[in-house]
């Protein structure tokens, strides 16, 4: 006891942080107290996961600085913030995939050692402890890669708990556990908390925030917009901050599916790797699904295999009665286009123009030449549609926004003419104002007779958006919903697999 | 004040090269007048056309993130190949048929094993290094052959049609051609789209494994055609031409800014990369210095202008964020 712990507060002051276009961070400040769980909330690209990273070390702040009980410091990287007992869970898995469990959960720390080097024994035993805190069982000697993700997800944070932690950050640890793990993983961290550790936690759920946390501090835009104690924080106080112009209840459509033909016949599709299997479902005419569930669930497999850019072991996939090709190009013909879930991983390519990166899915001849005057009229035609924010058409599209970015990857899919639209977590990281332009253009295009799937993680998304709701878990579709006849308990409910 | 200097980040990454460039020109021209004189400009040209057609080749196949380090062999194995058929037929079709001959075998496999197979380029082009500098060893028993090149294959490696010298005509067409395709043709496009995130390429129905199978039967193409310049420079085939000749036109190609990453870079950049080391490597020899200090040189380079090109990334995206406060 405990001048040590007293003194370990962390303060990060005036924290500016710039990718691109995007101002993640401007000016955040954020305080920590030894034996405090303390939410960060926001929307979503609201700069969370960023303050969280340069507290982490796996960033470095454009400008600001951080104290460490009083004293600047340093956090030029990952091992210079476990110096200062700062651990990080990220949200992207950082596991080795092709060792042991227990490997990774010391690996490059505090491993047991005997005269010969490593003591794999006494590894394993201490592994299994932390293990069994979180409440899993299983093979410390057990390839990561063989585990499903949720139980990564667990190895991750046991391995945050091998450290001497003085101060603990959570991106969004629970995003694909189950209810039970959650309380397991909750009582762990009051745990810490009494131990003196400051607990820092990224969550969507609201519940979650509220049943655990000390502090809030929310931020918005990038902005740091306030910081409060519990006793001070209810629903509509972290709302009214989250939110500056909350999303008009907008007009829910009345759709009527009766009499509309199915444009999208999947019929017993299964995954050759095993990610989902015997999946069947129908889209009709000017019909938004919503397709809800986990991480981990298989969504986003099943449509990139719809997409034609995954293989299938079995299954068939029908437009308009059509048979689908397997290959990407084959399914854009059959009308499938697909707005994949990792904008920088997955549709954009930084290093292109906004000219190219919309011309993208046009396709002629190889050595056809391609006329810039033809090209940039298309292009105008949709910056004024959608609104596009960008200098020109020779702009870099890593130069727009988020949400800019989104709505040109939405128009190149457009500028095919699709029959089925697909979009997966469309609106990620993208910002509300441009999250709401962008489930009006969906509800104008389904008006026109579009068929679209929309994936998504929110809850909130899919009732805002779907006529009908589909729920995947565990790689199966577990429940087929009329949107206006659910709760989002039971849609919940059929994601966790609860029956 | 209103003028602004252009942003660092927005000109092209070869600029500085250009600017290294111009001013070794101008110092050489001031402190060696023999640098400056007619013959030497044009040797300096002459020397560098080589390299920059097979750094052409290259340039395509490192925009899509890929490598072809088979080319100085490649270069000998088209040299053996034509001084072997060369005898049967008219000189010009010798040429042609070298040229397909070479584009077809080698881009073939290098082509079929990365593009449809999907291995590594690095490994696989490491194999065809070996194969095709050991295939040109093992026909000629290591000995050089002397070749009777006639007007044509002198003129395409050496001589001067009309005032140009013959390889700035090689270069000039194969550039401009290259440089069109980049730019506006939707092949142009694929290959920038397939380096700069293949799995965007794809689910946007490129085909991916095409594009790649193409780059390496271009890059073949153009270490063929490189042969031919090198027979035509030296009225000989020899198993040893262009040995160790790939490490320099990568250099060049990275030096001109095309990015080992992949989607990034231009033809442009390749050809004044390579002219640069050129230059540099001329003025070295017109100042005396050993050939060992060349290679040290060139590496100095080479790490300096991807060291300068991060750095400068780095700081206009500081800049940027200081910029908004």
């Amino acid at each position: 006891m405990s001048i040590k712990t007293l003194t370990a507060g962390v303060e990060m002051r005036q924290i500016s942080k710039r990718f691109d276009a995007v101002q993640a961070l401007a000016d955040v400040n954020l305080e920590l107290h030894p034996g405090e769980v303390h939410t960060i909330a926001g929307e979503n690209g609201s700069g969370k996961s960023t303050l969280l990273k340069i507290l982490g070390g796996v960033i470095r702040p454009d400008d600001g600085q951080i104290f460490v009980a009083g004293e600047e410091k340093e956090f030029n990287s990952v091992r210079d913030a476990m110096k200062y007992g700062v651990t990080m869970v990220s949200q992207e898995l950082s596991l080795v995939p092709n060792l042991g469990i227990a490997e990774n959960v010391f690996i490059g720390h505090n491993q047991s050692k005997n005269k010969l080097g490593i003591d794999w024994k006494d590894t394993d035993r201490r592994a299994l402890e932390i293990l069994k805190r979180l409440n899993i069982s299983v093979d410390p000697r057990r390839e990561v890669s063989t585990l499903p993700q949720h139980e990564q997800q667990l190895v991750e944070i046991a391995r945050a708990l091998s450290f001497d932690t003085r101060v603990l950050l959570l991106d969004e640890p629970t995003s694909s556990l189950a209810p039970n793990e959650v309380d397991a993983l909750f009582k762990v961290v009051r745990q810490l908390r009494e131990d003196g550790v400051a607990v820092v936690l990224i969550t969507h759920r609201m519940s979650e925030m509220l049943e655990i946390s000390d502090r809030f501090t929310v931020l918005r835009d990038g902005k740091f917009i306030g910081t409060s104690d519990r006793s001070g924080v209810n629903e509509n106080w972290l709302i009214d901050r989250m939110v500056l112009n909350k999303p008009k209840e907008s007009a829910r459509r009345n759709f009527q599916s009766s009499g509309r033909k199915a444009v999208l016949e999947v019929k017993g599709l299964t995954d050759r790797a095993g990610a989902y299997s015997d999946i069947s479902f129908e889209v009709r005419e000017g019909e938004i699904v919503g397709l809800a569930g986990l991480a981990g669930a298989g969504r986003t497999e099943l449509v990139e295999t719809l997409a034609g850019v995954r293989q299938r072991s079995a299954g068939k996939v029908f437009v308009n009665g059509a048979e689908v090709g397997t290959n990407s190009r084959t399914a854009l013909k059959s009308g499938i286009a697909l707005v994949p879930d990792d904008r920088r991983e997955k549709s954009t390519i930084h290093e292109m123009s906004v000219r190219d990166n919309l011309m993208l899915s046009q396709h002629k001849f190889e050595i056809t030449h391609r006329s810039k005057k033809s090209e940039e009229k298309i292009i105008k035609s949709w910056v004024e549609k959608f609104s596009i924010k960008t200098s020109g058409p020779d702009a870099l599209i890593k130069s727009l926004s988020g949400g800019n970015q989104q709505k040109v990857v939405i128009a190149r899919c457009l500028q095919t003419n699709p029959k089925i639209l697909i979009l997966d977590e469309a609106t990620r990281g993208v910002d509300l104002g441009a999250k709401a332009e962008i489930y009006e253009i969906l509800r104008n295009l389904a008006d026109k007779g579009l068929s679209i799937l929309v994936v998504s993680s929110e809850i909130s998304e899919i009732f805002e958006i779907s006529d009908r709701i589909l729920v995947m878990h565990a790689g199966e579709l577990s429940a087929n919903l009329d949107r206006s006849k659910t709760s989002e308990a039971e849609v919940v409910a059929a994601a966790t697999g609860v029956k | 004040m209103k003028f602004r200097l252009p942003s660092l980040s927005t000109l092209p990454a070869w600029f500085g090269v250009l600017v290294l460039e111009v001013l070794l020109i101008i110092v050489m021209a001031i402190t060696q007048p023999v640098f400056f004189s007619g013959s030497n400009l044009s040797n300096i040209v002459r020397s560098s056309a080589i390299p920059i057609v097979l750094g052409i080749g290259m340039t395509y196949t490192i925009l899509t993130a890929g490598i072809d380090l088979s080319v100085g062999s490649v270069l000998a194995f088209s040299g053996i190949l034509l001084s072997g058929i060369i005898e049967f037929m008219p000189r010009y079709l010798a040429v042609i048929v070298t040229i397909a001959l070479v584009t077809v075998i080698v881009g073939g496999i290098n082509g079929t094993l990365i593009g449809r197979l999907g291995l590594n380029s690095f490994v696989v082009t490491l194999g065809t290094l070996g194969i095709f500098r050991g295939i040109a060893y093992l026909v000629t028993n290591g000995t050089t052959r002397s070749i009777d090149t006639g007007p044509l294959i002198n003129k395409i490696g050496d001589g001067n049609i009309g005032p140009i010298p013959g390889p700035l005509f090689v270069v000039v067409i194969l550039a401009g051609i290259s440089i069109y395709i980049l730019r506006s043709t939707y092949f142009g496009r694929d290959v920038y789209a397939v380096g700069g995130n293949e799995f965007a390429a794809k689910l946007a129905g490129i085909y991916t494994s095409r594009v790649k199978m193409n780059v390496y039967v271009i890059s073949a193409f153009c270490a063929g055609l490189a042969g031919i310049m090198q027979v035509g420079r030296l009225s000989s085939a020899a198993p040893t031409a262009g040995a160790g000749l790939e490490l320099t036109v990568v250099a060049g190609v990275l030096l001109g800014g095309t990015r080992l990453s992949g989607g990034v870079g231009s033809i442009w950049g390749t050809v004044i990369g390579l002219l640069f080391l050129q230059t540099v490597s001329n003025s070295l020899t017109i100042q005396g210095v050993s050939s060992y200090w060349q290679q040290v040189v060139t590496g100095v380079l080479l790490g300096a202008a991807v060291l300068f090109d991060r750095i400068r990334l780095e700081l206009s995206g500081r800049a940027k964020s200081k910029e908004k406060k």
